[in-house]
């Protein structure tokens, strides 16, 4: 592990939106699966690279990745999520992710929101409330309701992810 | 309202209270697999959880076989911590050339009817075979389980899928897959779970039946669930299994939707280069040039393939320039290969046989690049551009058969021509 992240409240995100397209494959785009050998922080640096030239540069930490379809398909390493929140990826809005790689977000204290993206633009302040299962880019005037997370997902969110939460709960005390 | 396959396991691991599907539930485990592909990070998992005993840990196996044998200091290292924490912990470990986590997993009496089992796996779905619910996960799922025995679960929406009628012979499992990927694309079954169910399903094989299971992993699901029947059984009870508990879906069950195949007019089919969905009728593409047949991998590496491979090439010699290697899943299925002269009648043939293990499934032991331009026919479940450690080069998926009739011919070729008369009415290749 390259680091080690805390918890906290996740209900409110607020962030800028970077957009990346269908079926993106994080095997290839944010693993060492065809970079063997290299540290998290160096494919951080180079995450997407292939898909969104310049992508990783461009992402400020607490900023959203916004996605089409499929996002996270293929064996769906862990890592990637790993990366993801070495890049201090906030949040994940897609309209709909590959399952490991959905498991691995919550697993990681990633959120990962499946939603309609249609009218978002990079760019765009996009604020999401958790809890409540609200989606809003004000400046478009988007306001989207999304499936809010059931209790004991969101317990592990909110711990960080998984193995925080165990170090906490080892009984698995969920809501 | 009755309840799905996966719902009766999942409720019967979480307490037994009955839970529908978008529930998410926290279920005991009965048995997990870690494989040296994920097993750097599962440790490293286990080492953040700061577990001091791991009570599961027995029943936990540690399968080496992505790499195998290793190809670089990282991954011999890889191995020698996995052998090191199996043997202080008490996990069960499979060495190099043991085979392939999927088919040891079975061969080893590990899961049986009605189990709840993980893996650090997308193939992991393959002992839905066994009628037991089955899934992938990574590393911190495996840290989890292996300190407290349990995980959480999203209970998974089920498709039901009727496989009517009968196979013709020649045409197998691995066809039936490709044709559902090309109607319904990669990802198509995405987080749910498949009840494969119908006549054509009760008439496989177990081999068959764990290419069905294991091949759903590229359809997306989360699970591929077959009913347990008399060969399900004997079989589990031949390979020391623990005592099966079957379970069926209930007639009034819900499923999210329900397909209906008819197996008899299936043809033999491929999924064309890149693309797993790209999937096409092998008439259609009957004559492109091969250079490389691979026979092996957790989707069709089982003695059936082998037998099959060795039914079209026994006598026979492979075309010039065309080279063939088989990998069988397993030790156990090397073995009975051996016996039964299969593996001597495909050297004979010009093909090459390794040892068991993922072989040439993916680029990453180094020993098997494609050259630029090649095309490559596999029998394995993924054909993305530069899996074999070339993205000039194109790799095309079939049965076992259809590599094997077009190693034969030195391209793409129908298996049911080649083999003419050699196929019996069961639909078994007469070797």
């Amino acid at each position: 592990m390259d680091c080690e992240w805390q918890g906290g409240s996740m209900k409110n995100i607020k962030g800028r939106v970077h957009l990346l397209g269908d079926n993106i494959n994080t095997d290839v785009n944010c693993s060492s699966k065809y970079l063997p050998g290299k540290d998290n922080a160096t494919i951080a640096k180079c995450a997407f690279e292939q898909v969104a030239p310049g992508f990783a540069s461009r992402f400020a930490p607490g900023d959203v990745i916004v996605a089409g379809r499929n996002f996270g398909i293929n064996s769906s390493r862990e890592q990637a999520v790993h990366i993801l929140r070495l890049m201090g990826v906030a949040a994940i809005v897609g309209q709909s992710f590959g399952r490991q790689f959905f498991r691995n977000t919550i697993n990681n204290g990633l959120p990962a929101i499946e939603c309609e993206i249609a009218g978002i633009a990079a760019g765009d302040e996009i604020a999401i409330d958790l809890a409540a299962g609200q989606l809003t880019v004000a400046a478009r005037g988007i306001s989207r309701t999304v499936a809010a997370l059931p209790p004991a997902v969101q317990q592990i969110l909110a711990a960080g992810g998984l193995i925080a939460y165990l170090r906490e709960h080892p009984d698995w005390q969920l809501a | 309202m009755g309840h799905t396959i996966a719902e009766k396991i999942l409720a019967a691991h979480a307490g037994g209270k009955p839970v529908r599907a978008g529930d998410i539930v926290v279920a005991s485990v009965d048995f997990a697999m870690v494989h040296d592909g994920r097993a750097a990070n599962a440790l490293g998992m286990i080492a953040r959880l700061g577990a001091k005993h791991l009570p599961f840990a027995s029943k936990t196996a540690f399968v080496l076989d992505h790499y195998s044998p290793p190809p670089n200091i990282e991954a011999a290292n890889t191995h020698r911590a996995m052998r090191a924490f199996a043997d202080q912990h008490g996990a069960v470990l499979y060495d190099i050339g043991d085979g392939i986590c999927h088919q040891v997993m079975p061969e080893g009496g590990h899961l049986t009817c009605g189990d709840l089992i993980v893996g650090t796996d997308t193939h992991s779905v393959t002992y839905g075979a066994f009628n037991a619910l089955s899934t992938g996960v990574e590393g911190t799922d495996l840290a989890a389980v292996m300190m407290t025995g349990r995980l959480w679960f999203r209970v998974p929406e089920t498709i039901r899928i009727e496989l009517k009628g009968a196979l013709q012979p020649g045409v197998w499992a691995k066809d039936i897959t490709l044709s559902m990927l090309g109607r319904f694309g990669a990802e198509g079954a995405n987080y749910r779970a498949i009840e494969y169910a119908g006549s054509a399903v009760s008439a496989m094989e177990i081999d068959d039946r764990m290419t069905l299971a294991n091949h759903a992993a590229e359809l997306g699901a989360k699970a591929a669930l077959l009913e347990a029947d008399a060969k399900t059984i004997a079989w589990l009870e031949a390979h020391h299994a623990r005592a099966p508990q079957p379970v069926r879906a209930d007639a009034d069950a819900t499923y999210v939707e329900r397909i209906e195949i008819d197996a008899t007019a299936l043809v033999p089919q491929v999924a064309r280069q890149h693309q797993i969905d790209d999937v096409v009728g092998v008439p259609e593409v009957q004559g492109r040039k091969i250079n490389f047949a691979l026979i092996g991998t957790c989707t069709n590496g089982r003695l059936d393939d082998i037998r099959q491979a060795a039914a079209i090439l026994k006598g026979q010699r492979i075309a010039k320039g065309v080279r063939m290697i088989v990998t069988p899943a397993s030790r156990q299925v090397y073995l009975a290969a051996a016996r039964e002269g299969l593996l001597e009648a495909l050297t004979r043939a010009g093909a090459s046989v390794e040892a068991a293990g993922c072989g040439t499934c993916v680029n990453i032991t180094g020993h098997l690049i494609t050259g630029d331009g090649e095309v490559v026919i596999s029998s394995a479940n993924r054909n993305f551009k530069g899996r074999l450690g070339n993205d000039q080069s194109e790799i095309w998926l079939g049965s076992a058969a259809t590599v094997a009739a077009s190693a034969l011919t030195g391209m793409i070729t129908d298996p049911r021509e080649v083999a003419g008369g050699k196929w019996t009415a069961s639909g078994r290749a007469a070797a």
